[in-house]
């Protein structure tokens, strides 16, 4: 049977570029497929502060000409009811056929994956996370490197929070603080040394932001667009690595076709799936899979026809509001929108939580006022005068703290179910208390009332499902991704991932992928040398 | 359910076929001429015929709204009653049940022998078990029957005649009336006899005729005072063919109406007939005007000033986009002094989705005023310069205002409970 590619890559988001790199860097035959969604609704281009006293027209892309901020008023996250961001998330459960129950499911069938409309928070695995990887950490350092080169990343070296997100050669300046976290800051390095010992660490965030200019993306110029997609292409997304993939004339791209069933035929894989209305299939010697921990399980265990439940791992979230007396009044000026501080923060159990505080100003006003325990008429009235002097937070707790198991119905659909394990609340309770804290001995009030626990699978941050081990059982994948049972498909997704700590893993799992795509580009060409 | 439609084609059977097809009911129309009409079948029935009528197998109700409508045709008086007879018969044989649309005037000695013959047949269906339906005045929809000569007469004539006496009707919107009618076919539990579908409280002729100036045709009319005593020398005077010439029978027949109590068999039915004012409205209903006060509202309380009539559109549009067009249903009180939906606002409901509707609402008002270029300024400061003053200032009186509403609150809950009781959510 001869194979029309040498290598098939499903999902086109950062997991899916990062292996595809090293394959059609080797030349070999790649196709990389995908759901194919592109943006219909174009972000703003000039600042959010401006357009918003001058732009008639905002309501179209802040709540949707078919009010889509609206429909999906009940949903999880204020990104879920951008319009702009809409295609990132439509039609991910109903295309895949996954189901949650008691579980949050969000994935993405875009171009580029959940990479368009994510917070850009990067972090390196500890020397002692890397230790309990089945591979050399030496080989993950490399990977991070040349990600990290390739992706443009900005922070700093040398504060509390560099040994946290790793050292990284190539850093770009951080992205310049509001005058908030900039108070935050410096109120912060004259207590650090009590701090650290009650285990609060701050630092400047780690992002998958440029802060100057590359030869096809432009430095971010603090327009606050973050939530609502970056026109100037600042904030890193899988999607602008694929011009560079697309120079290569053996890498072809086939969008809007959704693989359901994997079959091995002799000694190639035969992938299949819907084109449109078509049903197509495409034969290639390995198969690598990046679509996403949750469509990516459910095709391996298609595949493998095994029907157990297997366990996966999701962190718990939460988010809180934290006012600075001392800037109340401050004058609302135009700024980033993503992470800006970031923290680690020691619970009990050896449990290390990881956060980021935000600019409040690019999230829409009426996000909070739904949740203030106050009419809106006065609500509104009291955020005008204390948003401007206040930092959204969010918080997350290792992986391995929710409860989650997926399993393949009869009807070939992935079920996901899920609940925070007992020790969730109290340690939820335990940060509150410990941020609240550390934040007011420096200047800020976490207010009551405002910290809130997410729901089970919240955080979009699943991972785990087919784990690599160095001697792998059915249901885990080899230390290069491989799953067991099934030769020469590969996984490269958060799915392989055998932990997920709280700091954030994109950068890990592009890491990860860069270094299978390699072993596999080596793997091929070794065997046919 | 198989309905077999006499009339079909007619003011009313228009609609209720139109009705019937849309709750997919399997719908026969029978007439003289053969109808083709989408999704349902044809029967012939000619009133004037003697043939024998074979109903179609599995009827299971017949619907008789036919009647003889040409002024001036052969068909005498007795010619309706035994057609009613031979469909009596022939829905008898079929196993079927029979639901004949009578009218306001029948009665054994009506002055109008259109209400003497729907007494007779009124007399032969309950001697069968079957059902009878008195309507009201019926009026909406299509200019037809008395109402679209009414509607046409009012357009026509600048001056009105108020007649004095004046007559009272009780309206029935042709909708509701065909809702209704399906309801009597469909409950096999209903018992034989005489329902009447109305609106329950009498509204003055005259009034009526104003309403439909004024809702309908948008315009003004000037009522003239008519004594009734006049109009009746009038009629005496003019004769037969006259009479007949003018329908004049038919409007004396208004001034003989006996008053219907209806709310027995409304609420047996489990009818709300709207109100003529919605009726009477050209979309045949006036959410829209219902959702433009409504949105009006929700948007004044959140912006604390008018909002622009873009934003309302804006609103109405969502609206009728997500949650099909209905109103709220607010009570009046809190649509003309918007400051009092403070007290409903993150309050809690007697009706868990009633309580998720307003929330929805209150939401919707809230984004939209806010992605505005009044609602920049309102919630983001926008164009305002802050201070730590000003921003202490607006923080305290917001604690205050909202302290104030939540005190009244404790206050008037008991008669905020009474008020919100009859809400449901949608309207």
């Amino acid at each position: 049977m001869t194979a029309d590619f040498d290598v098939i890559v499903i999902g086109s988001g950062p997991a899916g570029v990062s292996a595809a790199f090293p394959l059609v860097e080797a030349g070999l035959r790649v196709l990389m497929v995908d759901g194919g969604k592109l943006a219909v609704v174009r972000p703003p281009t000039e600042g959010f502060l401006s357009a918003r006293a001058q732009d008639v027209e905002q309501w179209k892309w802040m709540v949707g000409k078919d009010f889509h901020a609206l429909t999906k008023r009940d949903a999880v996250s204020p990104k879920l009811r951008v319009p702009s961001q809409s295609y990132v998330f439509d039609d991910f459960a109903r295309g895949n056929r996954i189901n949650g129950e008691g579980f949050i499911t969000i994935g993405s069938l875009a171009k580029g994956g959940l990479s368009n409309a994510w917070g850009c928070g990067v972090a390196q695995l500890s020397s002692n996370e890397l230790a309990e990887l089945p591979f050399s950490a030496s080989e993950m350092r490399a990977s991070y490197a040349r990600v990290s080169q390739r992706i443009g990343i900005s922070g700093l070296n040398d504060d509390d929070m560099a040994d946290y997100f790793g050292s990284d050669e190539f850093l770009q300046a951080p992205i310049p603080m509001d005058e908030l976290h900039t108070r935050l800051l410096h109120l912060y390095e004259k207590r650090r040394v009590k701090l650290h010992a009650h285990g609060f660490k701050l630092g400047r965030s780690r992002l998958a932001v440029l802060s100057a200019d590359t030869s096809d993306r432009r430095a971010c110029n603090l327009s606050g667009n973050c939530l609502y997609g970056c026109s100037r292409g600042a904030l890193y997304s899988a999607v602008h690595d694929l011009p560079f993939l697309r120079k290569h004339a053996n890498f072809t791209e086939l969008s809007g076709f959704l693989v359901d069933s994997l079959k091995r035929d002799d000694d190639v894989w035969m992938v299949t799936g819907n084109a449109d209305v078509e049903r197509r299939c495409f034969r290639a010697g390995k198969v690598v899979l990046a679509a996403g921990t949750l469509a990516t399980t459910r095709l391996v265990l298609n595949a493998l026809n095994h029907r157990q439940s297997i366990p996966m791992l999701s962190s718990p979230t939460a988010a809180f509001l934290l006012w600075l007396p001392g800037l109340l009044g401050a004058q609302r000026s135009p700024g980033f929108g993503l992470g800006q501080l970031s923290f680690t923060l020691s619970l009990p159990d050896r449990t290390s939580a990881f956060g980021s505080t935000f600019s409040t100003t690019g999230i829409p006003v009426s996000e909070f006022a739904r949740h203030i325990p106050m009419s809106r008429r006065y609500g509104v009235d009291l955020l005008k005068g204390l948003l401007s002097s206040c930092v959204v937070g969010n918080l997350f707790l290792p992986g391995q703290l929710t409860k989650a198991r997926v399993s393949l119905k009869g009807d070939g659909s992935l079920m996901v179910s899920g609940t925070y394990s007992d020790s969730v609340a109290p340690l939820m309770t335990e940060a509150r208390k410990k941020l609240s804290k550390a934040y007011w001995s420096i200047g800020a009030l976490l207010l009551p009332g405002s910290y809130t626990v997410g729901l089970p699978g919240g955080d979009i941050h699943y991972a785990g499902t087919l784990p690599m081990r160095a001697k792998p059982v059915l249901g885990e994948t080899s230390s290069l991704g491989e799953v067991k049972g099934i030769d020469g498909v590969y996984v490269v997704d958060g799915a392989c991932l055998p932990a997920l700590p709280a700091k954030s893993h994109t950068l890990t799992i592009m890491a990860n992928a860069d270094r299978i795509g390699r072993a596999i580009a080596i793997n091929i060409r070794g065997s046919c040398s | 359910m198989r309905i077999v439609i006499t009339g079909a084609t007619g003011y009313i059977g228009n609609r209720l076929t139109s009705l019937a097809i849309e709750r997919g009911l399997d719908v026969v129309m029978a007439s003289r001429q053969h109808m083709a009409r989408s999704r349902t079948s044809w029967l012939h029935f000619d009133l004037a015929s003697s043939e024998v009528i074979n109903l179609p197998a599995g009827t299971d109700v017949v619907v008789h709204l036919a009647a003889n409508t040409t002024v001036g045709n052969a068909l005498d008086e007795y010619g309706e009653v035994v057609a009613a007879q031979r469909l009596i018969k022939a829905t008898e044989k079929a196993g079927a049940e029979f639901l004949f649309v009578s009218s306001q005037t029948a009665r054994v000695d009506a002055p109008t022998a259109y209400g003497r013959i729907k007494w007779r047949i009124e007399q032969d269906v309950l001697a069968v078990g079957g059902c009878v339906v008195r309507p009201g005045l019926v009026y909406g929809g299509e200019l037809r029957g008395l109402y679209g000569t009414l509607v046409k007469l009012v357009q026509k004539m600048p001056l009105l005649p108020a007649f004095l006496p004046a007559p009272k009707v009780q309206p029935i919107h042709v909708d509701d009336l065909a809702e209704g009618l399906l309801r009597v076919a469909e409950r096999s539990d209903l018992k034989s006899g005489v329902y009447y579908l109305a609106s329950p409280v009498p509204i003055s002729f005259t009034g009526f005729l104003a309403e439909i100036a004024k809702t309908r045709l948008r315009c003004r009319r000037v009522f003239v005072p008519v004594p009734v005593v006049f109009i009746n020398l009038v009629v005496a005077l003019l004769g037969e063919a006259w009479r007949t010439r003018f329908g004049l029978d038919r409007l004396r027949s208004l001034f003989d109406l006996p008053v219907m109590t209806t709310r027995a068999d409304l609420g047996q039915l489990g009818l709300s007939p709207r109100s003529l004012m919605a009726g009477l409205h050209p979309a045949g209903d006036d959410r829209r005007r219902r959702l433009l006060r409504e949105g009006k509202a929700l948007l004044a309380y959140v912006l604390k000033e008018q909002p622009s009539n873009s934003l309302l559109r804006i609103y109405v549009r969502a609206v009728e986009g997500s949650r099909g067009g209905r109103a709220f249903g607010f009570p009046g009180i809190f649509l003309s002094y918007p400051t009092l939906l403070s007290l409903l606002d993150k309050g809690s409901w007697p009706e868990a989705t009633v309580g998720r509707e307003f929330v929805w609402r209150m939401d919707a008002a809230t984004m939209l005023a806010e992605t505005t270029l009044t609602g920049a300024g309102r919630f983001l400061g926008s164009g305002q310069r802050q201070e730590p003053l000003t921003s202490i200032l607006l923080i305290t009186n917001a604690l205050a205002g909202e302290a104030f509403w939540r005190l009244v609150r404790v206050f008037v809950s008991p008669m905020l409970r009474y008020s919100l009781a009859g809400t449901k959510g949608v309207s």
